[in-house]
């Protein structure tokens, strides 16, 4: 029995001394060294020197790792992807093959994983790439690999991705933000979009749901747009970019001094001659932006872009989500604007607006920049399906002034309702309208119940 | 030569190894091994005894501390730090995946094993008179352990660890009056973030352990205080009334408690000091029947460490510790569960979080702990503790149940989904 103890501790000790033997052998031969052994023999393949070639055979396997602390990341791809920069490696196979078209984005600086998704601290192929469970982002397909161009370059063209210009332009007009926040503007009826790509959806399902919002996720209550496949793909490309990441800003892609004429550009496209002037000339609703950055910090005037109701309590400019750039080019143009700058704005705009119509044009405005036509269409004419609700879509908005006053109106923009139903006991509609008195002030308000009532038509007589 | 021997000497003071004296101050003259008695009883050896199980708890123990020395030379305990460096010890750190698979598994298998240890003493009986105080020494021991699973969970700092303490430190929240106010103390806040780690940091890796260490010298040193380990229940029968010498006991005890002695037994400097012998009954032609500890019962324990060590290797190098994605307080899994050893609480606040989660779990560590002295019955035989055995097995049934329903049947909205059904879509 003693002895018979002492033989099986014995045994036992081996046992575990081999265990540990065998957990150490595993650790020491992770498939990165295979890659980067196979990439030293091909490396050393077309080596003519003896030496030179028996010390590339002899490089000592090592982890190579970015350190991309701007990006809040650390990318070891290149652990195994060692020809990425090496252009003699461009008919390699993968993984050593040469990344073409880098241009100014050096892994170095950018490390792999910004663009092409992927897990940047994993060493072995199924994590490093992603497909790997609890882990969310799993590389991009080659198709959608541009759409991360957005992450940093957040503004204006995107040189090669006319997808994300488009995308970005098809979310302003086709009122989104009706029901979608972004950067803390819009509607509450659909999910917020603000940091959408970190949610790291399929491409392919983001999508098929453009194209069919009902097909893919079941009782959406998102209306078919009916977009076009590369509108679908356009809007796909904006949402994968739509990761409310904070990138270093040696990477936020913004003109480094915004000039006076990209602010002009957008003073232009903002329509903030609709209420301002300079020196006088333009509209009186806002005050006289001639010499405003000399009056305000710049501080105050920046905050005062991002959120008018906090800077100046009653304020009736509504907010825009502008990024910290474009406010400087704006601010940069003000600081030059003079009235004959305005004169030829003015002048440059398709029809001269008397008063009246300038508050028109303000609430139009309104009623596409809050995403109004995203359910009531650009035309007022409505026709978004809506199951159950009276007539089965939403109503057209031509012929308001027929059931209501336009103070009935107005209050029922402020406090929203919720659809008549066509079938009592049927199931809720998916859509409603929501209130808008916590983000429109009353001014904007009424300015598009003014736009509203300037498009009313008479029904139709009924033709018996 | 002589300077060798010399120096030899200065450390090993104790007679050759080959006579009995020496194998006596093998024990005793050694600050490790004084724990232990210098003779033991082939029947407390007995495999079928103890099953070693306080013997493997303290030897995973130690496990979880050399592994867990190695883990904190790798680990910074704040967010997002945490887990980046829980993504390097599994891609870049030598053996990392393997260290941190010893000591994950070890801590699961620690929590087993004070339980079945606590179960083993149970079902023999010796928790009784007079070791009623051990027991409750060992009860504590089992929180505090439950303590250091729990806490050390959240270091990961992934999906799993961050829900399964939000939800853990919710259910101690239900108490009443004092539980919001404790929650908020071991969170340093309303949820799990910066300062929960913290917090769970620093109990994980120094009050816990060092509270454990303590409690498990003072464990130990009752053990033998108490009058060694009991004797094995077949032993207990064997015993004949008529063999029994009674030294010193009071008149109202009954036999089998009385203690024992033999004419020609010394007494150690313990005994005359209480002027009370504590040994169990013993028969006198059973007293010679002791052995050296060294080398029967070292020999023995050296076997259980190694099988311990060995058993636990084999699980890391073939079952990786689970690591989720990055937590994300936004993100709930549904259903987000407790530890483990918690679901069986999880699964009563489902039902009640008032009786679940403040009463429930009351009671029974009241009840554990008050057993050795709610239990009169002095008698250590199966066949006359039948409602002792039958509430105990009743007790760890329940639980068990409670346990496998909560980690195995329990779907997306804590609705009841057998395993063998995918739920699709269930993180949505």
């Amino acid at each position: 029995m003693e002895r018979r103890l002492q033989q099986i501790f014995f045994a036992l000790s081996f046992l575990s001394l081999a265990l540990i033997v065998v957990a150490a052998w595993q650790a020491n031969t992770p498939s990165w060294k295979t890659y980067q052994h196979r990439f030293y023999e091909l490396e050393a393949q077309g080596e003519p020197n003896a030496i030179t070639k028996a010390a590339m055979l002899a490089t000592p396997p090592e982890i190579h790792q970015q350190m991309l602390t701007g990006l809040q990341r650390v990318d070891r791809c290149t652990t195994c992807h060692l020809g990425v920069e090496d252009p003699t490696m461009k008919d390699a196979p993968e993984p050593f093959r040469y990344h073409a078209g880098l241009g100014p984005h050096v892994p170095a600086r950018f490390g792999c994983t910004i663009c092409h998704g992927g897990q940047g601290l994993a060493t072995d192929k199924a994590s490093a790439h992603g497909s790997v469970d609890f882990w969310p982002n799993p590389l991009l397909s080659k198709e959608y690999i541009r759409a991360s161009c957005g992450r940093c370059h957040k503004e204006g063209e995107v040189p090669g991705v006319p997808e994300l210009t488009e995308g970005r332009h098809l979310f302003e007009t086709q009122g989104c933000r009706g029901c979608h926040k972004l950067n803390g503007v819009g509607g509450s009826i659909g999910p917020d979009l603000t940091a959408e790509g970190a949610n790291h959806r399929s491409p392919d399902w983001l999508e098929r749901h453009f194209l069919a919002p009902n097909v893919v996720s079941t009782g959406s209550a998102m209306p078919n747009f009916h977009f076009s496949k590369d509108q679908a793909r356009a809007l796909t490309y904006y949402m994968l970019s739509l990761t409310s990441e904070d990138m270093g800003s040696y990477y936020s892609s913004v003109r480094l001094i915004p000039g006076p004429e990209y602010g002009r550009q957008l003073f232009v496209e903002k329509n903030c001659i609709t209420c301002h002037n300079i020196g006088g000339v333009g509209a009186k609703t806002g005050p006289d932006l001639q010499g405003i950055t000399r009056q305000h910090s710049p501080e105050w005037l920046d905050e005062q872009l991002v959120n008018p109701e906090l800077v100046y309590p009653g304020s009736s400019m509504p907010a825009y989500d502008l990024e910290s750039n474009e406010r400087k080019a704006l601010l940069a143009f003000l600081s030059s604007a003079t009235p004959s700058d305005a004169e030829a704005i003015v002048s440059q705009r398709p029809t001269k607006l008397a008063p009246e119509d300038i508050a028109i044009e303000a609430g139009k405005q309104d009623f596409s920049r809050f995403g109004c036509v995203g359910c009531h269409g650009t035309e007022l004419q409505g026709g978004v399906a809506n199951p159950n609700a009276q007539g089965g879509e939403v109503p057209s908005l031509l012929h308001l002034s027929d059931d209501y006053t336009k103070d009935e109106v107005i209050a029922i923009i402020q406090n929203g309702r919720t659809p008549p139903l066509d079938n009592a006991k049927g199931p809720m509609p998916p859509l409603y309208m929501p209130a808008w008195k916590k983000v429109l002030s009353q001014e904007d308000i009424n300015r598009v119940a003014d736009y509203l009532w300037s498009k009313q038509q008479k029904k139709k007589e009924e033709a018996w | 030569m002589n300077l060798i021997r010399e120096i030899y000497q200065s450390i090993v003071r104790r007679d050759p190894l080959s006579t009995d004296k020496g194998k006596s101050e093998l024990v005793f003259l050694n600050v490790w091994l004084h724990i232990h008695p210098a003779k033991v009883k082939r029947e407390h050896m007995k495999f079928t005894h103890t099953f070693y199980l306080g013997f493997i708890t303290f030897f995973l123990f130690v496990i979880l501390v050399t592994t867990g020395i190695a883990l904190m030379c790798y680990y910074r305990p704040y967010p997002p730090a945490a887990y980046q460096d829980m993504k390097d010890l599994q891609f870049v750190v030598f053996m990392g995946p393997f260290l941190r698979a010893m000591h994950r598994w070890s801590a699961h298998a620690m929590v087993v094993c004070v339980f079945l240890h606590m179960c083993r003493v149970f079902y023999t009986g010796s928790y009784k008179k007079p070791r009623q105080f051990n027991w409750v020494v060992g009860v504590v021991l089992l929180l505090l352990t439950l303590g250091l699973s729990f806490t050390g969970y959240l270091l990961p700092w992934d999906q799993l660890a961050y829900w399964a303490i939000t939800v853990g430190t919710n259910i101690g929240s239900y108490a009443p009056l004092v539980g919001g106010q404790l929650r908020e103390l071991l969170l340093g806040g309303h949820t799990v973030g910066e300062a929960a780690l913290l917090r769970f940091y620093v109990l994980h890796v120094a009050v816990l352990p060092v509270a454990v260490l303590l409690l498990t010298a003072v464990h130990l040193w009752r053990v033998r205080k108490d009058g060694g380990l009991s004797r094995p229940l077949w032993k207990l029968q064997t015993v004949k009334k008529e063999q029994l010498v009674t030294i010193g006991a009071p008149q109202e005890t009954a036999p089998l408690l009385v203690q024992p002695a033999v004419a020609t037994k010394t007494y150690g400097l313990m005994e005359v000091v209480t002027g009370k012998p504590i040994f169990e009954t013993i028969a006198p032609e059973e007293e010679e029947d002791a052995v050296f500890s060294f080398p029967y019962a070292f020999v023995r324990e050296a076997l259980a460490l190694m099988a311990t060590v060995t058993a636990i290797m084999t699980i890391s190098i073939l079952f990786h510790a689970p690591l989720e994605e990055l937590a994300n307080p936004a993100k709930t899994p549904n259903p987000a569960k407790a530890p483990w050893y918690f679901l069986g609480l999880q699964e009563l606040v489902s039902h009640s979080a008032l009786l679940g989660g403040v009463v429930a779990p009351a009671l029974m560590v009241l009840a554990l702990l008050a057993i050795p002295y709610i239990d009169r019955n002095p008698s250590r035989q199966l066949t006359t503790r039948k409602w002792a055995l039958g509430l105990f097995t009743a007790f760890v049934v329940v639980n068990l149940v409670l346990i496998v329903v909560g980690t195995f049947f329990r779907g997306p909205g804590w609705a009841l989904v057998p395993p063998w059904v995918h739920v699709v879509g269930g993180a949505e």
